[in-house]
């Protein structure tokens, strides 16, 4: 295990852009084969699992090779866990507004540690290293406990950049989430000429802050600010809010320029790895991570241009099976290498869910009758 | 319509577009009139269908999933016996069967509407001569994947049916399964409904608005099942053969029909281990693969696919897998009597049990198929029985899980849509 931790921490401490591909791969090809291995002798399922997947780890080429694991394996309870009950830290659980039941991924202090170190690498080449004044668009009912939800998680990764940390919103009688306007404003007077980190859910920014500043005709006039929020645009869709009309109302009411506002994509199953939005609109895989987008037909990576179901990969979980995790989300690739924002590695853009679709037919049980014995 | 436009106008059996619930009240309309104006006998549909089924067999159409089975169905020596046993033996050229002192004969209930499932390629058309064979007229939905398909097909009948002998008794409609309105409108419009399809779809169609007097018959969603005996897959000789039936039962159709394999249960041989079964049965589904590759696949089938593959490892450390790097194909192997959650998307459940009939006792009627690979006739015997009790409506031998010859789903296909009329003379 002090092997295998050394070498995380080394890739950690790599600048998250750096690496060109091919020396990118044959670090996480190492690293992912003996993590799989790890795994292996922790859970006798996984074991199993790896063990007969049609191309042995050990023997494996390219990252692409690799046993993989659909994410709904993680939906399962109790957890998917290579640690004991004692050794968990803290349960991180997925946002259930997709899906019926939500994932569940257990951490251990060394997981978690790199988890936060993972987030600080990646935020750190977007906004700066400093701490600063961190206003969260939400309410503290979200954070502490065993058990942290999707934007718990996001808001406590953040927390690295915080000189101090400001909830903006309040839960009214009826459960819902209000902005408590003199909060919000007290805290742009107070840091005007500072440089100031925002955080909020996609939807909760638009829905609590943006709508009701707009309504009030109130600007928070803070122009040294860095907005960065996450989520996902499915419940904004019903009021067909595009992205670029997102950025100008919330760079209205803040008083910035639009490219001040990061989008970022980050799911709890895949521990410390988030893909925010580069100046150019598109997304990176980390040193310590990468991105394959795979055609649904055969699996195999896809050419530039195409569109594919996305894995992600990440060395930092060691104690759940999260290495490698086949997604229910579409990317399209738009370079192997070279986007024009300096980062190296793949660039990529999402392009929603794999359709729901109705598996049809008149061989699709949904339910079954009461079996007989 | 001059003379001119009808010989440059496409057929009305290929102009599929429909957008308001008038047109299928005008369609409706016109086929009932046709149904009262001209009786029509089920020799003169064979004779339509012969000529039909010899303009199907073209190189052009061998990629069409169940082109064969709908070739094989459509000749007269399938369906005079269907007929003879359906309808009664005098029923081939519209004559009455006397039974003592009365006498019946099949009468068409008019206009016959078809909800067929968008996942079987030749749905809408097996759906729709089973209405014809009967005298009647039919209206078919066509799902929206499978528009070009049927178009191409039903254009081979209007070549072959130059006097319009059947095409005038045919109209068919291609719109959403959400347009709600048309929905409505085409079951206040018909006399007797076909719906085939999974549940959510089945639901759905029940619920529309049909006449009182509509008869309905419901195909709705059910799962198969395969068996096979220790003295069957144990015989060496055999086992290629039986291994090339079961990859071709799954294969059609993806695995989506009701009457695909989502099991195959090996009685346990005492000494004897599946390995070397499993081995042949790997090559018949690589020797399948190759020779009828999937061309797409949904995204959510994929995610299925890859789930129930780990699903299955992570839970169990004695099970197996077989499967390649891509969602080609896969084979689950384990055991135990419990029917596994069906997957679909060519996914194989392989469980060995200690006497076939453990599983059978577990069927809740939702099994439709039931394919047996037996070498001791006796056990069949009692299997078959068992499987009768326990809901199956079909037992048939392996390779011919999807045969469709009646009855399906314990009924039969072609009388439910017709009425017996009983006459009992007041002159003897």
């Amino acid at each position: 295990m002090q092997q295998l931790d050394e070498k995380i921490d080394y890739l950690l401490s790599i600048p998250p852009y750096s690496q060109a591909p091919d020396e990118r791969h044959a670090a996480l090809l190492d690293l992912l084969r003996d993590e799989l291995e790890y795994g292996g002798e922790r859970h006798s399922g996984y074991k199993n699992y790896i063990e007969q997947w049609p191309i042995h780890y050990r023997s494996s080429g390219r990252v692409a090779d690799l046993p993989f694991l659909p994410v709904g394996v993680l939906k399962g309870d109790p957890p998917l866990a290579f640690v004991s009950p004692q050794e968990i830290k803290r349960t991180l659980t997925s946002s259930a507004t997709t899906s019926q039941q939500p994932s569940r991924v257990v951490l251990d202090s060394p997981t978690s540690r790199r988890m936060t170190k993972g987030v600080v690498s990646i935020v750190r080449d977007f906004i700066g290293a400093s701490r600063r004044p961190y206003l969260v668009v939400d309410t503290p009912g979200f954070m502490g406990g065993s058990t942290l939800g999707a934007r718990g998680a996001a808001i406590q990764g953040l927390q690295p950049f915080a000189s101090e940390t400001t909830y903006c919103l309040n839960v009214d009688s009826q459960g819902e989430l209000i902005l408590d306007i003199d909060k919000a404003i007290e805290f742009a007077r107070r840091h005007r000429d500072s440089e100031v980190l925002v955080y909020g859910f996609t939807f909760i920014l638009w829905n609590q802050l943006v709508k009701p500043l707009v309504a009030e005709g109130i600007c928070l006039n803070l122009s040294n600010i860095r907005i960065l929020h996450s989520g996902g645009w499915k419940r904004l869709q019903d009021q067909a809010v595009e992205k670029t009309v997102f950025n100008q109302e919330l760079a209205r009411v803040f008083g910035c320029r639009p490219d001040r506002v990061i989008d970022f994509y980050g799911m709890v199953e895949s521990v410390g790895v988030i893909f925010p939005d580069c100046t150019e609109g598109n997304k990176h895989a980390p040193t310590f991570g990468d991105v394959l987008v795979r055609d649904a037909l055969t699996l195999e990576p896809v050419e530039v241009g195409e569109k594919g179901i996305v894995e992600v990969c990440s060395i930092l979980p060691t104690s759940f099976p999260g290495n490698l995790l086949l997604t229910e989300d579409l990317a399209q690739v738009l370079a192997y290498d070279g986007c024009p924002c300096g980062r190296r590695g793949i660039s990529f853009r999402f392009a929603g869910r794999v359709p729901k679709s109705e598996i049809r037919g008149c061989g699709n049980i949904q339910s079954k009758r009461t079996s007989v014995k | 319509m001059s003379d001119m436009e009808s010989l440059t106008a496409p057929h009305r059996c290929l102009d599929f577009h429909i957008d308001s619930p008038a047109e299928i009240v005008e369609a409706a309309s016109r086929l009932r009139q046709v149904v009262l104006d001209s009786e029509i006998s089920p020799i003169e549909v064979m004779s339509v269908f012969d000529s039909w089924a010899r303009s199907l067999d073209s190189r052009e159409l061998d990629e069409v999933p169940g082109i064969v089975f709908l070739r094989m169905w459509l000749r007269r020596g399938t369906l005079e016996p269907i007929i003879a046993r359906e309808l009664g033996p005098n029923a081939l050229d519209g004559g009455w069967d006397e039974y003592g002192r009365s006498k019946c004969r099949a009468f068409p209930l008019g206009v016959v509407g078809h909800w067929p499932a968008g996942n079987v390629e030749i749905q809408p058309l097996l759906s729709m001569t089973c209405a014809l064979l009967g005298g009647n007229a039919a209206l078919v939905r066509i799902p929206t994947a499978l528009v070009d398909l049927t178009r191409c097909l039903i254009e081979k009948l209007v070549q072959s049916d130059r006097d319009e002998v059947l095409t005038r008794r045919i109209f068919m409609a291609a719109f959403d399964h959400d347009r709600r309105d048309l929905q409505e409108a085409m079951a206040q419009a018909v006399d007797g409904a076909m719906i085939w399809g999974g549940q959510e779809a089945v639901l759905q169609v029940r619920a529309l608005p049909f006449p009182h007097w509509a008869r309905v018959a419901v195909f709705g969603p059910r799962i198969s099942v395969a068996a096979m005996d220790a003295g069957a897959w144990g015989n060496s000789d055999e086992q290629e053969s039986w291994c090339r039936r079961i990859a071709r039962d799954v294969w059609q159709f993806d695995q989506q029909a009701c009457s695909s394999p989502q099991v195959l249960f090996l009685e346990k041989r005492q000494g004897h281990s599946i390995d070397e079964f499993v081995r042949v049965l790997r090559t018949a589904f690589e020797t399948e693969n190759q020779a009828h590759p999937r061309r797409t696949i949904p995204g959510t089938l994929t995610s299925a696919i890859y789930n129930a593959r780990a699903s299955w490892l992570l839970k169990d450390t004695s099970h197996l897998a077989i499967f390649p790097k891509g969602p080609d194909w896969t084979l689950l192997l384990g055991s135990g009597p419990d029917l596994p959650e069906p997957v679909q998307g060519k996914t194989l459940t392989v469980l060995e049990v200690e006497d076939l009939h453990d599983p059978v006792l577990m069927f809740d009627g939702n099994v439709q198929t039931l394919g047996l690979g037996m070498a001791d006739p006796l056990k069949e015997k009692a299997l078959t029985q068992a499987a009768g009790k326990r809901g199956v409506d079909r037992i048939v031998k392996l390779g011919r899980m999807h045969t469709f010859v009646p009855p399906w789903d314990g009924v039969d296909l072609i009388r439910p849509m017709v009425r017996m009329v009983r006459h009992v003379c007041s002159t003897d």
